[in-house]
């Protein structure tokens, strides 16, 4: 480190001296375009004075300067060159043309760069595109938008995190999250805090050379957000959106049995169990004609006690002995758990404002907003406001100076909505039957209220356990609270200096509190925390990230030869504490935390993390036409022993812009074509124990907290690496950019091979060490694929544009390492040449029509106990062979489609997005197809087609109130799960410009907007976006929204 | 501007210093030096490991298969007195015995857990050079009483009881902390093991305790008197049987007087301070099981959780005894549903009972019984009828009919503790029948295969030692 210090000061240094006083004199030459022809208008300057002059018709200049100093072309739609007067008199330049989009500058790490000078893999996403979708974490927009990505949105509370992955999985138990820069500092806060206004854009780094610079953390590919910025000598400029929907759940749900259909069909379960279950029973299909006839009366008489609800009222055996509903029979109630707890009419409010303007040196960027969506699941919402300020002032002419601050605040009321806990209401849906009523009844089946008139949740006591006694969801959702709010608040400041005219420095700071509050209301009356009178749970985790980066860049052009080059360091602080207080015993309706009896938890410790990080970077161009870029990285991390603590990154890159060459400029039709590579090798310190980050993975250590009454208690905190380090990654990536035809088609093509090495994994151990798992480095993983991008212009005149963008990836993964033959790892087993997301579950084999009975395949064994090759029919789960499937749970192809279409004064705008190929292993189904085996639990009308009789050919088996492994894990549940989806559509007008002006207005916009409007899917009855090992769990639906808003700017 | 590039090198190299990078610590934990290195620190390990036994702290929630309690319960719901339709119901069931089921899971996984924190203790005891070598004796018996108890379990879960056949496969030995993958031991190697552990803990550990839940020489007596019990089966020239009555005698004490209290009988089994009780599980408001509390949380009829009484059970109940704590439904439907027991009275801060004094009365009792003692084993046992039943009257049973009342007595003294019905069923080698009035009427002959369960496919699935085979016989 000290030795590059060196060398940029002496190199200052020489610079200094360099300064040469010279002669003036009269330089003249002649500007042409990219095929020779000369070009008119081109201006001249001599850079640093405001002298200069333009060429003439036939393409000529002359201009009086003096030798050192430099000479700035520019022309419309041409990049700039700039050359140094040498010893000649005479200077003649081409000139080459830059496509629009080439010309832009786009952020990249540290830093940002014109997007023809990009040798590696950078997408961008704009404001215009993040506006034109309804988000409530901005991360969602990147779906469909940018190839090699997946992002699945898992459940549909609102503001929860999507899972993102850039270019395929290259971590299994390590975090594999992407990191998230904002305005160049890490974002520590939750991402629904920043709102889409205040986004200037979002740009992904996929590639080595673009993800190096950060080290460590860079493996995972990098988000950046770069917020909105004023321009100078620009009206100050305010623009305001309001818009309102309703949303609902974006797909249909599984059908579920109503009442009466559930009491026969348990009814033939119970029949079934009295008839088969137990020592000296038929076989199913050969009871005689007595036995059936018991069986049968056993089941009338004891349906309704086994149910312990009757919604037939007073009339004791509803279902007779012959299985079916007696005449007459009139249900008092049918419970639709999906009607009661799932809202179809969810509001969704948002309110936005931006205000932005700039001087001759200083420049203002405001942004405000408000957001406030409701959730399917009744009582789920998500209320956000947001405010940003960037300022920034050109104090000197040598010194800059900006300041970026936030304020945000989010509540979220996110009661449970996935998973096996009770509270989920998901698992009421699915799991409890139609019989069971949501208010009290007296014996005779009639509702009961209390002394205000209203009704009263029925706690269930005489519910089976699967139907789940003493609990009921809506006073769950009513009675109960669990709260979430976040506030994050941050201060990004820098300070750029310029030393010399090629040299600058420049130093940012930033400090960021973020504050996660969640507060759990558990009521006194009803439910979990009924006996001990209520609890309050409060927990507070404090992030403090602290973020110092001081840098020196160099910048230098010789000739056709252009220098950059970059040294910095960068300390990096996360101080993360967390703190948890409950209480128990309270009034109804007290929730604060003091109001409680007896305090019965208070923990809680704080963790730190440090990160010391030294990096040189520079970039070579020649005539703009070969570009290298190299970089090297020095990270130090707490997270590791100081052994293992230190990790050396880098990267480099080149590219070639043919276009720029005169054989391809030949070639009409190509208007632009770039050749890049880049390989790099970078890594991910990011630690995961369980779900949640692990700061100090090496120590073997006690853990506290296991105390034993007042006595301290301490555990062996399990299985230890100490040699533990971080993952690395070795990343290729190679592609060609195109623009045809004037640019009205371009697009992209890119190859990547990512191998990610040192794996962390929780390698399971036998059980009888233990210790269930141990994080160790285990193997490597491959990712390779293919990214295609296309955009098209179809049409463009005056009143009628019509673009169109397609774009696509296609991701492999595969295991290339393991320290042992395999691992089975839930519904997957690993091994070398597959991908970590096989299946390997048993294979089901249909029902017997013997007997009705499930059955699977298991290997025929030979003496030695080797496979045979054949398999066999077992009616054993146990016995049966797990296989892989050929299946996996990621998808082979996946992307997004747009077309923008203006046409006068409309507009239309469509993004779809889709996967296909994958494979997702429906539980909740499996669920609903149980064969009854438990009272009350609920069961799909697809049940009709059961085994009844000997002979019956079908593919469901008999229904049995008994334990049976029918649904359990096979490939009878495991669906092709292919969809596209309408993820955003957005239909506007803008008023005439005219009429909008005499308003006072500068411009005035009405829009429909609609999000995941409509859904294709293979496999129906459960969101097509689950996770990505493909296994459900009880998660509640994405949102599908409908909106109308207005835009107004002045 | 000068000064400003200089200062911008001084800000570069601020941070280079190493100091920075070695500051952040774990707070929340401390190091194997630290807690063997003082008796405290030993003593803390104990208590975490105590706690361990029944905290859901480490991820176990799902509620038959979390602490130590469920596992009695899953024996408990297996025998013929106690019928069981909720959690329980695929162990009263006896299909809960799959190498892919979570019983099987459990019973394994949770013992092996235990086991794995005492090879740290006794190894962290042994080795430290901080402790005197009577702390280190007293602290490491400790460890080797916790892991020849959980031994204990596992030989009784994952095989036949010992005296069917030593020489059968039984589950791994472990007895150093991150050891390599062990293969399957004999059931003769694990008694070996289990016995020696708690003779060593009899041995060295101290009467005196840190409370009523930890391991004092009384408690590591009980349990060795639970294991020669086994070990004697029905083999009355046993030499075992001598040693279980030693055991049992020092575990309650010797004065069967003293040892009982039964106005305390009808308290509600959730008070570990009860005179009775020799060794449990201690529970307050803050460190609860919650709804996990086993077995108040599913039996007590408050709760209505699904646990009822066979009948004939009920029966053999006098009106007088003051463990007749049963409540009738007449109207209950079906009607298996009629008796719930008021034994265990739940609350979140109910203590979970592990041994008592009146078992030790009755190993005693049998021990006696066995070396031919019928009238020593009569008296004990008509002394603690007496105590539970005012109007008690001595039987005249001898011979079998002696034992048999012994045995009914450890079933109406012990129900719904720890699984006394199965247990006694697996070491005498007996079966166990259900009648009619159960829901699930199925009969277990002599060693039938459902005694025990399958060895679980995780462990087949991760260690290298044991294959699929394992189970082709189980």
């Amino acid at each position: 480190m000290i030795k590059i210090l060196k060398v940029s000061y002496m190199l200052s240094l020489v610079l200094l001296t360099a300064q040469v006083k010279a002669q003036q004199k009269r330089v003249s030459g002649t500007v042409v375009d990219e095929k020779g022809e000369p070009l008119a208008g081109v201006n001249i300057v001599i850079e640093g004075t405001h002298r200069g002059t333009a060429t003439d018709f036939d393409g000529k200049y002359t201009v009086e300067a003096s030798s050192g100093q430099k000479l700035t072309f520019s022309y419309v739609g041409y990049q700039s060159v700039s050359r140094s007067v040498g010893e000649s008199n005479t200077l003649n330049i081409q000139l080459y043309p830059v496509s629009k989009e080439l010309a832009e500058v786009v952020a990249v790490a540290y830093g940002t760069r014109k997007k023809n000078e990009i040798v590696g893999s950078v997408a961008s996403i704009d404001a215009k595109t993040l506006q034109k979708q309804q988000t409530t974490d901005i991360a969602t927009a990147i779906q469909g938008n940018v190839p090699g990505l997946t992002v699945i949105q898992s459940g549909g509370q609102p503001g929860s995190k999507p899972t993102i992955r850039i270019r395929g999985i290259g971590s299994i138990n390590a975090s594999a999250d992407p990191l998230v820069i904002v305005n160049g500092v890490p974002y520590n806060g939750h991402l629904n805090n920043i709102s889409d206004n205040e986004v200037e854009s979002m740009n992904i780094l996929k590639d080595a050379s673009a993800t190096a610079l950060y080290g460590s953390r860079g493996a995972n590919g990098v988000i950046l957000i770069t917020t909105k910025r004023g321009k100078r000598n620009s009206t100050p400029q305010v623009s305001v959106r309001v818009s309102q929907g309703l949303s609902d759940p974006a797909v249909s749900f599984h059908k579920v049995l109503g009442a009466r259909s559930y009491m026969e069909y348990f009814w033939e379960a119970m029949r079934n169990k009295e008839l088969y279950i137990g020592d000296d029973k038929p076989k199913p299909g050969a009871a005689t004609k007595a036995q059936k006839a018991k069986a049968a009366q056993k089941a009338t008489d004891e349906l309704i006690p086994t149910l312990g609800y009757n919604p037939y009222g007073t009339l004791e055996k509803p279902v007779g002995t012959d299985g079916k509903t007696l005449p007459g029979a009139q249900l008092l109630w049918d419970t639709d758990w999906k009607k009661a707890l799932i809202s179809d009419q969810a509001f969704r409010k948002d309110y936005q404002l931006n205000i932005s303007g700039g001087g001759d040196r200083t420049t203002y960027a405001l942004s405000g907003s408000y957001l406030k969506q409701d959730g399917s699941v009744i009582r789920s919402n998500f209320e956000r406001f947001t405010t940003r300020l960037d300022l920034r002032s050109q104090v000197k002419d040598w010194l800059q100076l900006g300041l970026n601050t936030d304020l945000t605040n989010s509540y979220q009321n996110n009661p449970t909505q996935a998973g096996g806990a009770i509270r989920n209401p998901m698992l009421w849906v699915y799991g409890v039957s139609s019989v069971y009523p949501v208010y009290k009844r007296n014996p005779s089946g009639q509702l009961i209220y209390d002394y205000k008139g209203n009704k009263i949740l029925d706690y269930g006591d005489e519910r089976p356990q699967a139907a789940m006694p003493n609990k009921n969801p809506l006073g769950v959702l009513y009675d109960d609270d669990i709260k979430y709010n976040r506030s994050h608040t941050g201060i990004n400041g820098f300070a750029a200096v310029d030393l010399l005219k090629e040299l600058q420095f420049k130093t940012q700071l930033s400090y960021a509190q973020y504050l996660f509050d969640v507060e759990e209301y558990f009521n006194s009356e009803h439910g979990d925390a009924a006996p001990v009178q209520g609890r309050v749970t409060k927990r507070r985790d404090i992030y403090k990230t602290l973020d110092f980066i001081n840098s020196i860049n160099y910048k230098k052009q010789l000739g056709h030869h252009n220098l950059e080059a970059q040294a910095l360091m960068e300390a990096y602080d996360l101080y993360y504490d967390k703190l948890t207080a409950a209480a128990e015993g309270y009034l109804p309706g007290v929730k604060a935390l003091t109001a409680g009896t007896k305090p019965t938890e208070a923990s809680g410790n704080p963790v730190e993390e440090r990160l010391v990080s030294y990096m040189v970077h520079a970039l070579y161009n020649y005539n703009s036409k070969y570009f290298l870029d190299a970089s090297f990285r020095q990270d130090g991390s707490t997270r590791f022993s100081p052994d293992t603590r230190w990790g050396n990154f880098y990267a480099v890159g080149g590219s070639w812009i043919l276009s720029y060459e005169s054989f391809i400029q030949r070639i009409d039709f190509i208007s632009f074509l770039k050749l890049k590579a880049s390989y790099g090798e970078l890594g991910n310190n990011k630690m995961l124990s369980g779900s949640s980050d692990w700061y100090f993975p090496y120590t073997v250590q006690y853990s506290t907290g296991f105390s034993q009454l007042d006595q301290i208690g301490v555990i062996q905190g399990g299985a230890v690496d100490p040699n533990l380090k971080w993952e690395k990654t070795a990343s290729f990536n190679a592609g060609v950019e195109f623009g045809l035809f004037k640019d009205r088609l371009s697009g992209s093509f890119e190859y990547y091979n990512k191998k990610s090495i040192d794996l962390l994994y929780e390698k399971p151990l036998p059980l009888s060490g233990g210790a269930e798992s141990l994080t160790t480095n285990v193997g490597a993983v491959r990712n390779y694929g293919y990214e295609v991008s296309l955009n098209s212009v179809n049409l463009r005149n005056p009143n009628f544009e019509w673009r169109t963008g397609i774009n696509f990836s296609i991701d492999k993964n595969e295991i290339v390492e393991l320290t042992q033959k395999e691992f089975i790892s839930g519904s997957k087993k690993w091994q070398v040449g597959r991908s970590l997301y096989d299946f390997f579950i048993r294979e089901w084999a249909g029902v017997d029509p013997d007997d009705g009975y499930g059955m699977w395949y298991k290997d025929v064994l030979d003496k030695a106990g080797k496979p045979t090759g054949k398999r066999e029919k077992t009616k054993t789960y146990d016995e049966a062979t797990r296989y892989y499937q050929n299946k996996r749970s990621i998808p082979d192809v996946q992307g997004g489609f747009n077309t923008d279409l203006r046409y006068k004064n409309f507009d239309l705008y469509a993004l779809f997005n889709f996967s296909y190929g994958g494979y997702v292993y429906d539980s909740e189904y499996a669920g609903l197809m149980s064969s009854l085996s438990d009272a009350g639990s609920q069961g799909s009308p697809d049940l009709a087609s059961r085994w009844q009789k000997k002979g019956d050919v079908t593919d469901v088996p008999l229904l049995l109130n008994s334990k049976n492994d029918f649904n359990v894990t096979s490939t009878r549940f495991l669906f092709k799960n292919n969809y596209i989806r309408l993820k955003a559509l957005n239909i506007g007008y803008r008023l005439p410009q005219d009429f909008v002006r005499n308003m006072g207005l500068s411009a005035l916009r009405f829009y429909l907007q609609g999000d995941n409007l409509w859904t294709y899917q293979s496999h129906k009855g459960i969101d097509p976006e689950q996770n990505l090992g493909g296994t459900t769990g009880d998660r509640s639906y994405l949102l599908r929204t409908i909106s109308v808003g207005l835009n107004v700017e002045f | 501007m000068k000064k400003l590039f200089y200062t911008s090198i001084l800000l570069l190299s601020i941070a280079c210093s190493q100091d920075y990078l070695n500051e952040p610590k774990p707070t929340a934990q401390v190091s194997a030096e630290a807690v063997y290195g003082s008796r405290s620190g030993v003593e803390a390990n104990i208590s975490g490991i105590l706690r361990l036994q029944r905290s859901l702290m480490i991820g176990r929630t799902i509620p038959d298969v979390c602490i130590l309690s469920t596992l009695y319960m899953a024996r408990s719901v297996k025998g013929a007195d106690i019928i069981a339709t909720n959690w329980y119901t695929y162990d009263y069931q006896h299909i809960f015995r799959e190498a892919t089921y979570r019983r099987s899971r459990f019973n394994w996984s949770f013992p092996y857990e235990i086991i794995r924190n005492a090879n740290f203790l006794i190894e962290g005891v042994e080795n430290s050079d901080k402790l005197s070598e009577s702390d280190k004796k007293e602290l490491a018996a400790q460890g080797y009483a916790l892991r020849g108890f959980y031994y204990f379990q596992l030989a009784q879960e994952f095989q036949l009881t010992y005296t069917h056949d030593p020489n059968v496969p039984a589950p791994p030995i472990v007895t150093k902390p991150n050891q390599e993958d062990q293969p399957m031991s004999t059931l003769k190697d694990m008694y070996a093991l289990i016995t020696q552990d708690l003779e060593k803990a009899v041995a060295d550990a101290s009467t005196a305790r840190l409370g009523k839940s930890y391991i004092n020489k009384n408690v590591a007596a009980g349990i060795l008197a639970r294991v020669y019990q086994v070990m004697g089966g029905s083999d009355r020239a046993s030499a075992y049987w001598a040693k279980a009555e030693t055991m049992a005698h020092l575990a309650y004490g010797g004065n069967v007087a003293a040892a009982l209290d039964a106005n305390s009988y009808g308290d509600g089994f959730n008070d570990i301070s009860n005179k009775e009780w020799i060794w449990g599980m201690p529970q307050t408001a803050d460190q609860t099981a919650y709804y996990r509390t086993t077995p108040s949380s599913f039996s007590d009829p408050k709760r209505k959780k699904g646990i009822y009484v066979d009948k004939a059970f009920v029966d053999n109940f006098s009106h007088t005894d003051i463990r007749r704590l049963f409540i009738e439904n007449k109207k209950a439907k079906p009607e298996y549903r009629t008796f719930t027991t008021n034994k265990f009275a739940f609350s979140f801060d109910a203590d979970m009972v592990l041994m008592r004094t009146a078992e030790m009365i009755l190993i005693e009792a049998e021990a006696k019984y066995w070396q031919g003692d019928e009238t020593g084993a009569h008296d004990l046992l008509y002394e603690l009828q007496q105590n539970r039943d005012p109007q008690a009257v001595k039987s005249s049973n001898t011979g079998t009919a002696l034992l048999d009342e012994i045995l009914l007595e450890r079933r109406k003294e012990l129900y719904l503790e720890i699984g006394t019905e199965w247990y006694d069923a697996r070491r005498l080698q007996r079966g166990i029948t259900r009648s009619a009035y159960h829901p699930s009427d199925i009969d277990l002959a002599p060693n039938d295969k459902r005694f025990y369960l399958k060895v679980p496919q995780d462990e087949i699935d991760a260690n290298d030692q044991i294959d699929e085979s394992v189970n082709s016989d189980r």
